[in-house]
C-alpha cells in the first residue's frame, strides 16, 4: 500500500517538476561568466540533511554553521577559497592586483552579471556591502576579520567595475578575507539599512522574493521546523565548458534532522542524497551496506583536539585547590609526562574507529600547506613518563599513587562536554592511561555551555578536553589562539604580557608571519611556531578525526573536500545522473 | 492463606535477583573498569563443550579475540578460579565463580567501547542503579503520599497551595535547575556524594505526578461513609489519616512504585549529561544505557542492550510483587 | 462553586507569575549564556561579543530584563528570540499547532486503547489475557523512552516502511487534499506509536488495579445479583467508581500535551515545540524557554482544572462531601 502511494507521489512529482524550477537564462553576449571544467546534466533535486535548523538567512548577522551553509547556496563572494586546493581563486572579482607594499588590492569585477532577481551587479553593491559589514552598530561577527590594528579595511570605487581596498598594514594572504563575505544587493537592502532596520532583514519568514543574491540558488520556500527549498538562480554567473549556465540542479532542499543519528537514518532510508561529516561508527555502518554509495574518507581534518591544563592567573577569590594543583600543571615535565603516557593510537582506534590521526602539534596533517612534517612523533612510553616525573620531584607511595614534591597525592579532574561522545571517550582513555602513572583522574561530564563558562569566564576547572580548528587552513585564522593577548589563548587568558619566554617568541613569530607576504617565508616562521608549541605543550595534543562523507551513487561531480562545506562547496556543479529519480523512489 | 502464598514467589525471586548484585564481585570475572583496548565491541563468547582434543566435560568459551580471520580461539572455563581482587564485607577476596586463565578472555555479554566486560559492569552497575532507583522511588512516593494526602484531606486553600507547588515543580525547566545545582557543587564528587545526589535529585523531582494521583484518591476517600462515621465518633484528623485514608492510597502507590523504579533508573542517564550522575569508570545501568542513544551502537551491537534487559526483568518482577501485594491487601481489607 | 472558581483563578494567575519569575531566576543563575559558543571562534573579538550581549540586554540586571519581558508579553510578543531574531510568539505558533496535532492524536488513541484493555483485563482477572497484558505493560514500561524511540525508528528505516522524520514529504504542495492528509498521517505514524507505547501501560496498570479493586466491592456484587452483567456492569457501574486514578492521569496527560512529546519529536524530527524548546534551552535562548514554560503552565492549569471537574462529576462522594470541595 505504501509502495503504490509512493509511486503515485512520484508520478505527480515528475509531472510538476518540469514546470517548477526556473530554467537557466541564456548567456548574454556582454556577460563575463566564470567557466568551470566539469560537465554534467541538467535537472533534478538534491536533498541534503542539516543537523539543525538555520536561524537566519542574513549573511551579515548569521553566526552558526548551519545558517552559513544554507546562505552559502544563496550568496557569492568576491574572491573564493577553492575548498579542494585550499587556494584562493577569482569569483565575482575576475582578477586582482596587489601593490608592491601589500597595502592596496585592486579588484576587477565581472561585467554583465545580474542578481537572482535580474537586477545588475556592479561596484556600488560592493561598496554597500562593505559599509554594512564594517558598520559598528551592526556588530557583524565578520567585522572583526576586516579590522587590522583597530582600523577597518577601506574600499573605494574606481569605476563601476573596479574597486580598491586599502589596508593599514600588510596582511598575508589578505585576499582570503573576501571568502564568505557575501555581496549584498544594494537595491533591496539599502533602504532598510538607512532606516536602521537592517538587523531584522532576511529572517526566516521573509518572503522569498526579497532574498536576492548572487549565489547559484535562490530561496523558494521555507517550512518552519522541516525544510528549506532553494531553486535555481536563472542568472547565475558561472557556466560549464560547453557554455551552459550553471547550476545543473533544479532544486536544492535542506531537510532538518534532529541530530546526527537522525541525519544518518534519513540517508540510509534514501530520503537525502548527501551526508556530511559522519562519525566513524556511522561511516562503517554505511560501508557495510551495498548499493554503490559514494563513500569518501578524505583523510585528517584540520580540527585538533587537546587536553588543556588551567594555567590562568587565579585571583584569591577562586578555589585554592586549583591554585595548588597549578604548581603541577605549570611544570613542563609534568605536562610532558602526561603527553608521553597518553595512548594516542587507542584514542584514534576507539574514539574515531581507526579513522583519525594522532597529533603531537597544533596543525593536523589535513592542512597540507602548513603542517610541519618534521615535528617529532614520540611513541607512547610509560618509562620516560616516569623518568620525567621523577626528575620533577614526584614520587610514588607503596600503593602506587603518585605524590607531588610536597607529599600530596596527585589528583585532578578533566571536564568534558557530555554532548561530544568522542571527547568523552578520549577522557576515559586518558583517565585509564594516567592511572598507570599513579595519577587519580576524575572525568567530569558537563553540559557544553556550562563547560565554556568555566573555561572562558570563571576559570573554575583543572583540566579540560576541547577541540579547535576546522576553519580556514591559513595560520592567520588561528592568531587569537597562539598570541598571548588573544581571545582564545585558552590556557592562560587575559595576559597583558606574555607569561613565559616561549610565549613571547610565539607572539613575535605569529605577528611576523602575518606581515610576511611570501608563502615560503611564512611557512618557515609558522614551522618554528609549531615546534615551540610542540616542545612547550601548553596543550597536550591528542588526535584529529578524518573527514567522512557519503553520497548516493546518482550524485555526479561529487568531489568532497576537507574544508567546510565539505560536500557542497561545489554545489553549483553537482548534478544528478539520469535515472536518479526512479532509483530514489525505493 | 491464598494472599500470602502469591506474594512469596515474586518476593523470593526478587531477593535472589538482588543477591546476585550483592555478590557482584564473586560473579564477575573481570574488574568493571579494566580496559582491554584490543577488544572493543566484541560479541558475546559462545560456550561449547568441545576442547582442542574433542569432547570435554569442561566448557570452553570461544570468540573473545581481536583476530577476525580463522577459527575463533577457545579458552577453557574454570570454576572457583582466582582472579582480580575485590572487597566484600570489609575483606579482600579474589575467588570468582567462573573465569578463564589470564592468557584468554571470556566475554559472556560481550565488551563495550573500551573492551570492558559488559557482564561485570552489569553486575556492579546493578548495585548502584537498583539501590538508587529504589531509594529515589521511596523518596518520591513518601513525599507524594505526605503532600498528596494533606492536600486532598484538608482541601480548600491548603490544597490550592500544595497543588500550585506541585504544578510549579512540573512546569519549571528542570534542566536549568540541574545546571545551577551542578555549578554550585565542587568539581569532583565522591561516590557517596554522587549516590546521594542522584537519589535526592530524582526523588525530589519525581514526586509531583504521583502526588496528584494520591490527592485524587484522598479526595474520594475522605468522604467515604466509614470515614464520616469515624469522624462522627470524634476521631481526630491524624487518626483518620493514619488509620483510614493512608491505607487507601496503597493501591495507587504500589502501582506507581512498579512504574517509577525503571523510569528512575533510566533517569540517572539523563543526570550524567549534566555531570550529576555516576561518572567514569564506575558503571551504572544509566550510563551503560546512554551509549545506546547512538544509532550505530543500537543497531550493530545488540549485547549493549543488556542493561535494558536487566531493567525489564527488574521491572517485571517488581510489577508482579506490586500486583501480588495489592491483591493481598484487598483480600485482607474485605 | 463561586469561591471554588475564584480560588482556581487566583491560583492560575499566581502560578503563571511564579513560573515566569522562577524561570527568569533559574535561567539567569544557570551557567553559560547564548554567546558562549562563538567565543570559541578565534576570529571573533571579545568586543563584538560584548556589543552583541549589550544589544540583547544580556548584561542588564535581572529586574530590568524582567520588566522588558513583561512589557513584551503585554504587547503580545512574549519576548524576543536571540537565535532567530524574531519575537517569540511568531516563532511558536506553527510548532505549537504541530505538537497539538501529534499529542492530541496520540492521547486519543492511547485512551481508546487503554480503557477497554484495562477493564477487560480486570474483569478476567488471573486469566491468560490478564497475565499477558500485565507482563506486556511491565515490559514496555521498563524500556527507557529513548531506546524505544530509536529502536522503532531504526526498524522504520531498515524496513523502508515509513518516512524518517519531518511532517510532510518534499512534494507536499502538489498533493491533493486527501493526499496531503495521508502524507501527514504516514509521517505521524512513528511518533504516535512511540507516544502511545509510552503512555498506555501506565494508564492500563492504574485503571486495571483500580477496577479490580472495585469489582470486589459490595455494590458490584449487589448489581450482579440484580442481574446486571457484562459490559453494562463494567462500564456503567464499575468504571465510574474506579475512574479516580485514571482521571488524575487524564489531567496529567492533558497537562503534558505540549511538553510530553519533546523527546519523541526530537528523535523523529516532528516539527513541533520539542526541537525548538530543546535547542533554545541548550543554547540559552532565554525568552523562548520562558515562553515554553508559560505555555506548559497554561496547559497544566487547563489539565488540572479538567481533571478536577471530571473527578467531581465521576465521584458523587466528592460532590456531596462539602459544597466547595476540591
Amino acid at each position: 500500500m505504501f509502495r503504490t502511494a509512493r509511486l503515485c507521489l512520484l508520478v505527480q512529482l515528475l509531472a510538476i517538476f518540469c514546470l517548477a524550477a526556473p530554467s537557466p537564462d541564456p548567456l548574454q553576449p556582454k556577460e563575463e561568466v566564470q567557466v568551470c571544467k566539469d560537465a554534467g546534466q541538467y535537472g533534478g533535486r538534491l536533498v541534503v540533511g542539516l543537523r539543525a535548523e538555520p536561524k537566519t538567512l542574513n549573511p551579515v548577522t548569521a553566526e552558526d554553521a548551519v545558517s552559513r551553509e544554507v546562505i552559502g547556496g544563496l550568496m557569492a563572494d568576491l574572491v573564493h577559497i577553492n575548498r579542494s586546493t585550499q587556494q584562493s581563486e577569482p569569483a565575482l572579482a575576475k582578477s586582482w592586483k596587489v601593490s608592491a607594499d601589500g597595502l592596496t588590492y585592486t579588484l576587477k569585477l565581472r561585467r554583465g552579471i545580474r542578481f537572482s532577481d535580474g537586477q545588475p551587479f556592479d561596484a556600488d553593491d560592493v561598496i554597500f556591502s562593505w559599509a554594512v559589514y564594517t558598520d559598528q552598530k551592526i556588530d557583524s561577527p565578520q567585522r572583526d576579520l576586516l579590522i587590522l590594528d583597530g582600523k577597518p579595511i577601506q574600499v573605494t570605487k574606481i569605476d563601476p567595475y573596479m574597486v580598491r581596498f586599502t589596508l593599514t598594514r600588510p596582511y598575508a594572504a589578505a585576499e582570503r578575507l573576501f571568502d564568505s563575505l557575501a555581496i549584498l544587493p544594494r537595491h533591496i537592502l539599502d533602504r532598510p539599512y538607512r532606516e536602521g532596520r537592517f538587523l531584522q532583514q532576511w529572517a526566516l519568514n521573509t518572503p522569498a522574493s526579497q532574498i536576492v543574491g548572487l549565489g547559484p540558488f535562490r530561496l523558494k520556500q521555507y517550512l518552519p521546523g522541516q525544510r528549506v527549498v532553494l531553486e535555481r538562480n536563472p542568472y547565475y554567473w558561472k557556466a560549464d565548458a560547453s557554455k551552459r549556465r550553471l547550476p545543473y540542479l533544479d532544486e536544492l532542499v535542506f531537510v532538518f534532522a534532529g541530530n546526527e543519528d537522525a541525519r544518518l537514518m534519513q540517508f540510509e532510508a534514501g530520503e537525502t542524497d548527501v551526508v556530511n561529516r559522519l562519525s566513524a561508527q556511522n561511516y562503517s555502518l554505511l560501508a557495510r551496506q551495498s548499493g554503490g554509495l559514494q563513500l569518501d574518507d578524505l583523510g585528517p581534518s584540520t580540527e585538533y583536539n587537546f587536553l588543556l591544563f588551567n594555567l590562568n592567573e587565579l585571583s584569591s577569590s577562586h578555589v585554592p585547590e586549583i591554585e595548588r594543583k597549578q604548581a603541577w600543571f605549570r611544570d613542563l615535565r609534568f605536562r610532558q609526562a602526561v603527553s608521553a603516557a597518553i595512548d594516542r593510537e587507542s584514542i584514534v582506534r576507539l574514539a574515531y574507529g581507526g579513522r583519525g590521526t594522532p597529533l603531537w602539534g597544533n596543525v593536523s596533517p589535513g592542512n597540507k600547506l602548513w603542517v610541519d612534517a618534521s615535528l617529532p612523533h614520540p611513541q607512547r612510553s610509560l618509562d620516560s613518563a616516569q623518568q620525567l616525573l621523577k626528575s620533577a620531584g614526584f614520587s610514588w607511595n607503596p600503593t602506587g599513587n603518585l605524590l607531588d614534591p610536597s607529599g600530596r597525592a596527585v589528583e585532578f579532574s578533566i571536564i568534558v562536554a557530555s554532548s561530544n561522545s568522542q571527547r568523552m571517550e578520549m577522557a576515559t582513555i586518558i583517565q585509564d592511561d594516567l592511572s598507570k602513572l599513579g595519577m587519580q583522574v576524575n572525568v567530569v561530564p558537563l553540559e557544553f555551555r556550562a563547560l565554556l563558562q568555566r573555561v572562558f569566564q570563571n576559570y573554575n576547572y583543572e583540566a579540560t578536553i576541547l577541540g579547535l580548528g576546522g576553519g580556514d587552513a591559513d595560520p592567520n585564522a588561528e592568531m587569537n589562539v597562539w598570541v598571548s593577548n588573544g581571545s582564545t589563548h585558552l590556557w592562560h587568558q587575559g595576559e597583558a604580557h606574555p607569561a613565559t619566554a616561549w610565549e613571547a617568541e610565539v607572539d613575535r613569530l605569529m605577528n611576523q608571519q602575518m606581515l610576511t607576504l611570501n608563502y615560503k617565508r611564512r611557512k618557515r616562521l609558522y614551522d618554528q611556531v609549531q615546534q615551540i608549541i610542540a616542545a612547550n605543550l601548553p596543550m597536550v595534543f591528542l588526535a584529529t578525526p578524518d573527514v567522512l562523507v557519503a553520497a548516493k551513487p546518482a550524485v555526479g561531480n561529487f568531489h568532497p573536500a576537507v574544508l567546510e562545506p565539505t560536500t557542497l562547496w561545489n554545489v553549483d556543479q553537482l548534478y544528478l545522473r539520469r535515472g536518479a529519480e526512479m532509483a530514489r523512489s525505493r | 492463606m491464598r494472599g500470602r502464598g502469591s506474594i512469596l514467589l515474586p518476593a523470593v525471586l526478587l531477593v535472589l535477583w538482588h543477591l546476585a548484585f550483592v555478590f557482584a564481585g564473586f560473579l564477575a570475572p573481570y574488574d568493571p573498569a579494566e580496559q582491554q583496548r584490543e577488544l572493543p565491541y566484541i560479541a558475546p563468547s559462545h560456550l561449547q563443550f568441545r576442547g582442542p582434543e574433542g569432547f570435554h566435560l569442561r566448557p570452553y568459551a570461544c570468540g573473545a579475540s581481536s583476530v577476525d580471520v580463522g577459527p575463533a580461539p577457545c579458552y577453557p572455563v574454570h570454576f572457583l578460579i582466582h582472579g582480580w581482587t575485590y572487597s566484600f564485607a570489609g575483606l579482600q577476596w579474589n575467588v570468582h565463580l567462573f573465569g578463564v586463565p589470564s592468557w584468554g578472555r571470556i566475554a559472556i555479554l560481550g565488551t563495550d567501547a573500551y573492551g570492558r566486560d559488559v557482564w561485570s559492569r552489569l553486575l556492579f552497575g546493578g548495585r548502584i542503579s537498583l539501590a538508587s532507583g529504589l531509594l529515589a522511588t521511596l523518596v518520591s512516593l513518601v513525599l507524594a503520599m505526605l503532600i498528596g494526602t494533606i492536600s486532598g484531606f484538608y482541601g480548600k486553600w491548603t490544597d490550592e497551595f500544595l497543588m500550585g507547588g506541585a504544578e510549579l515543580f512540573l512546569v519549571v525547566p528542570w534542566l536549568y535547575f540541574l545546571l545551577v545545582l551542578r555549578a554550585m557543587l565542587p568539581l569532583h564528587l565522591t561516590a557517596a556524594a554522587t549516590f546521594l545526589l542522584v537519589v535526592g535529585v530524582i526523588g525530589s523531582l519525581g514526586w509531583a505526578r504521583p502526588m496528584r494521583l494520591v490527592r485524587g484518591v484522598v479526595l474520594s476517600a475522605r468522604e467515604r461513609n466509614y470515614v464520616l462515621a469515624a469522624r462522627g465518633f470524634g476521631a481526630s484528623d491524624t487518626y483518620l489519616l493514619r488509620r483510614h485514608i493512608a491505607p487507601m492510597t496503597a493501591g495507587v502507590l504500589l502501582t506507581q512504585a512498579a512504574l517509577l523504579v525503571p523510569q528512575f533508573v533510566a533517569a540517572e542517564a539523563a543526570l550524567s549529561f549534566f555531570g550529576l550522575g555516576v561518572s567514569e569508570p564506575v558503571p551504572s545501568w544509566g550510563n551503560m544505557l546512554a551509549v545506546l542513544q547512538q544509532y550505530s551502537v543500537l543497531v550493530s551491537y545488540w549485547w549493549m542492550l543488556a542493561p535494558a534487559i536487566a531493567l525489564v526483568i527488574t521491572s517485571v518482577m517488581y510489577g508482579w510483587l506490586a500486583e501480588a501485594l495489592q491483591r493481598s491487601l484487598k483480600s485482607s481489607s474485605i | 462553586m463561586k469561591s471554588y472558581v475564584a480560588r482556581r483563578l487566583a491560583r492560575a494567575v499566581l502560578l503563571l507569575f511564579a513560573v515566569s519569575v522562577l524561570c527568569f531566576l533559574l535561567t539567569r543563575l544557570a551557567p553559560g549564556s547564548f554567546f558562549d559558543e562563538i567565543r570559541l571562534n578565534p576570529q571573533i573579538s571579545p568586543h563584538t561579543i560584548a556589543a552583541l550581549q549589550a544589544r540583547y540586554g544580556l548584561d542588564q540586571p535581572l529586574p530590568l530584563r524582567y520588566g522588558r519581558w513583561a512589557r513584551s508579553v503585554v504587547r503580545g510578543d512574549f519576548g524576543f528570540s536571540i537565535a532567530y531574531n524574531t519575537p517569540v510568539a511568531q516563532l511558536m505558533w506553527a510548532p505549537a499547532e504541530h505538537t497539538l496535532l501529534l499529542g492530541g492524536v496520540a492521547m486519543l488513541l492511547c485512551w481508546l486503547i487503554s480503557v477497554p484493555l484495562a477493564v477487560w483485563s480486570a474483569a478476567y482477572e488471573r486469566s491468560w489475557f490478564d497475565r499477558g497484558v500485565s507482563a506486556l505493560t511491565s515490559f514496555i514500561i521498563s524500556i527507557p523512552e529513548i531506546v524505544l524511540a530509536l529502536g522503532l525508528l531504526a526498524f522504520a528505516v531498515r524496513s523502508h516502511a515509513l518516512p524518517v522524520g519531518g511532517m510532510t514529504s518534499i512534494g507536499f504542495d502538489e498533493l491533493t487534499g486527501w493526499g496531503k492528509a495521508m502524507d501527514i498521517a504516514r509521517h505521524m505514524l512513528a511518533p504516535v506509536v512511540i507516544l502511545v507505547l509510552v503512555a498506555t501501560p501506565v494508564i492500563v496498570r492504574h485503571l486495571r488495579a483500580s477496577v479490580a479493586e472495585v469489582l470486589h466491592a459490595p455494590f458490584v456484587e449487589a448489581a450482579r445479583g440484580c442481574g446486571i452483567g457484562g459490559a453494562r456492569l463494567l462500564f456503567r457501574h464499575v468504571l465510574p467508581a474506579a475512574a479516580n486514578p485514571a482521571i488524575s492521569l487524564f489531567g496529567l496527560s492533558l497537562a503534558a500535551l505540549l511538553s510530553g512529546s519533546l523527546l519523541v519529536e526530537v528523535v523523529t524530527g516532528w516539527p513541533g515545540l520539542g526541537p525548538l524548546i530543546l535547542d533554545a534551552t541548550l543554547a540559552r535562548d532565554l525568552d523562548v524557554v520562558v515562553a515554553a514554560a508559560m505555555l506548559g503552565a497554561a496547559m497544566m492549569i487547563v489539565g488540572n482544572f479538567a481533571a478536577d471537574l471530571l473527578l467531581l462529576a465521576a465521584d458523587p462522594r466528592i460532590r456531596t462531601g462539602s459544597p466547595d470541595a476540591g
